[in-house]
């Protein structure tokens, strides 16, 4: 059953240098972007934060995924799950990337955040002052810290026992009853602390604006783009001849969640926006009047990538069975939802930078005046970077997604492809749908 | 409905009974059906099973579904009886959609259904008699059509493959 020599991962020379390629062409595009647009370099953070949380995102749902089916007592991934244990691994770079980028919050090298900012205006903001106790630098460092540690903490000491199992395991599979402790505990954890981390990271950069549903909806988005990742890692090492006891009924249900999670994520996306529209409280729809105003593209190409295309294309039951027919849909989907983020951050990062500048220019005079000037005049005509991602935002989104690809290939070369001693791997290997 | 006799054998074991049918395909025994108390996993490609056209019939009813309730509303809201709600316009696309969704789902499942009773025929004072009754419990049977099948070969068939009952009836 088992051929030679594809048991063990190695990741080839040529794919080695793609990937350092992508990653150069994302330095050198973040260095770009540094000089680009206005003086406070708003379009270098969002870029920042746009790749760090989509990637680090990733990451977690990898972790939280392998805690689900480790806890749900479910076999049919351990075959590939791996593949999962080496995604949660950039769990480690993302979040050194998030926290420098929390220390740049906390030391103001940036202005992207209106809450971050210690004008006059903003200490008398009444709504922002009624949220400070959460939304302010020292919370988003060290809170976001403590979180970023544990999720890393969690992820390592999953994959830790998981390879020690192929190892040491025995019948006692204690490897496997310790990591049942671990995955119940992190749960609870992970389900918390994404929401805390999102509504920091993402939802505060529209400072003013709430809703109930975001870290849902954003979770639901990172997830369906962590199958994605997935599908089309296994799509390639199956290719490569790897992974030939990764069958079509383990990608049909990787399909099905595709399938399923996109229907989740449109059903969070249409709740989010109708109960917003149907009660209509103008501290609410100002952050989709925004977007359909000013970034219709965005806001249209967001739904028609990632909820029309994948509903119908994946529908039916063969095109979840094709290698082909999923991975084209996983490109697609996983760059709809990096589009998704893109329109998420966006906006409010853009408005918050010109109110900032507009209020540095005139500092001093009627300030008030031109902040309110500001707000409604600038910052919304369409422009590149903004409105629609330039070349410079996709050659971020490349040099991540490669940093991401050389991570996870280089994890998942240092263990063997297919987990030994797991409890489940016979069902896993005898899965059928 | 023209009686016809059924050779049928029940097997103890879900492992045995697709031995058996595996058996029946190299030797091309023509089996008339195989009842199981739950799918067997497998077992579809065995027989020779096509694809089930349901689904599409459910797509095509849920698309009617979809059509009916937002057409009908767009039609009642804007011309029929417009009112406003909560000052929202004539034409609310956001508020239809919930209603157009459940519209959806009410017409595919309804439509599946009927189809479904329809096509296996089954209805209100329809009976359908099981050759065991165990075959809903825990035995595995492959049938034979007697008109196709002679009983003894059925029967060597049956000691080959390992079936702990071997009977006959007439439907």
């Amino acid at each position: 059953m088992h051929r030679e020599g594809t048991h063990t991962y190695n990741m080839p020379g040529g794919l080695r240098t793609l990937l350092f390629g992508g990653m150069i062409i994302g330095l050198i595009c973040l260095v770009l972007s540094w000089f680009m647009g206005d003086d406070i370099h708003t379009r270098f953070w969002t870029n920042l934060l746009h790749n760090g949380v989509f990637f680090t995102g990733i990451a977690l749902m990898a972790t939280f995924f392998i805690t689900v089916c480790v806890t749900a007592w479910a076999g049919w991934h351990t075959v590939f799950k791996r593949v999962w244990e080496a995604i949660s691994m950039f769990l480690i770079p993302g979040s050194i990337i998030m926290f420098v980028f929390a220390i740049a919050v906390f030391l103001h090298m940036n202005h992207l955040y209106h809450w971050a900012d210690t004008s006059e205006a903003t200490m008398n903001d009444t709504i922002i002052q009624g949220k400070s106790s959460f939304l302010n630098t020292k919370v988003y460092l060290i809170l976001g810290g403590i979180i970023l540690a544990v999720w890393c903490f969690f992820a390592t000491r999953l994959r830790g026992l998981s390879l020690d199992e192929d190892k040491n395991g025995t019948l006692e599979f204690t490897q496997h009853r310790s990591m049942r402790w671990y995955a119940a505990a992190f749960l609870p954890i992970a389900g918390f602390t994404s929401a805390a981390m999102i509504w920091l990271w993402i939802m505060s950069l529209d400072a003013h604006w709430y809703s109930t549903m975001f870290a849902w909806y954003s979770g639901a988005s990172l997830f369906v783009s962590m199958i994605c990742l997935t599908i089309i890692i296994l799509v390639y090492l199956k290719n490569k001849g790897y992974y030939e006891e990764v069958t079509a009924e383990h990608i049909h249900d990787l399909g099905k969640f595709l399938f399923a999670f996109s229907i989740f994520w449109t059903y969070l996306w249409f709740s989010q926006y109708m109960l917003i529209w149907y009660a209509n409280v103008g501290e609410e729809t100002i952050y989709f009047r925004e977007r359909l105003d000013n970034y219709p593209i965005l806001f249209w190409g967001n739904l028609a990538i990632n909820f029309v295309l994948p509903f119908f294309v994946l529908m039916r039951n063969d095109t979840k069975r094709k290698f082909g027919s999923v991975a084209f849909v996983a490109v697609i989907v996983l760059f709809g939802h990096w589009l998704d983020f893109f329109q998420m951050i966006k906006p409010g990062a853009r408005h918050t930078a010109h109110e900032h500048l507009a209020h540095a220019e005139h500092h001093g005079g009627d300030a008030a005046h031109h902040l309110e000037h500001a707000a409604h005049h600038v910052g919304t005509a369409f422009e590149v970077g903004y409105s629609i991602p330039g070349f410079i935002e996709l050659g971020t989104g490349v040099g991540f997604l490669c940093f991401f690809l050389y991570w996870t290939f280089s994890r998942l070369s240092k263990a063997s492809l297919v987990p030994k001693n797991d409890p489940y791997l016979a069902e896993s290997l005898h899965h059928h749908v | 409905m023209a009686h016809k006799e059924v050779i049928y054998g029940l097997y103890d074991d879900e492992t045995d009974l697709l031995k058996a049918v595996k058996y029946a395909n190299k030797e091309h025994l023509d089996i008339m059906d195989v009842f199981s108390p739950f799918p067997v996993h497998g077992l579809d490609p065995l027989l020779g099973l096509e694809e089930s056209r349901l689904h599409i019939a459910g797509f095509v009813y849920g698309a009617i579904g979809t059509l009916t309730a937002f057409l009908g509303m767009t039609w009642i809201f804007t011309k029929d009886w417009p009112i406003i709600f909560g000052g929202k316009p004539y034409w609310s696309v956001p508020a239809f959609i919930p209603i157009t969704f459940e519209t959806t789902v009410l017409f595919a499942s309804i439509g599946m259904v009927v189809s479904f009773y329809t096509v296996c025929g089954m209805g209100p004072g329809v009976s359908n008699p099981t050759l065991d009754d165990r075959i809903t419990d825990d035995k595995f049977c492959i049938a034979f059509d007697g008109s196709h099948m002679s009983s003894s070969n059925a029967e060597a068939f049956f000691k080959a493959t390992g079936a702990s009952e071997v009977s006959s009836k007439v439907l």
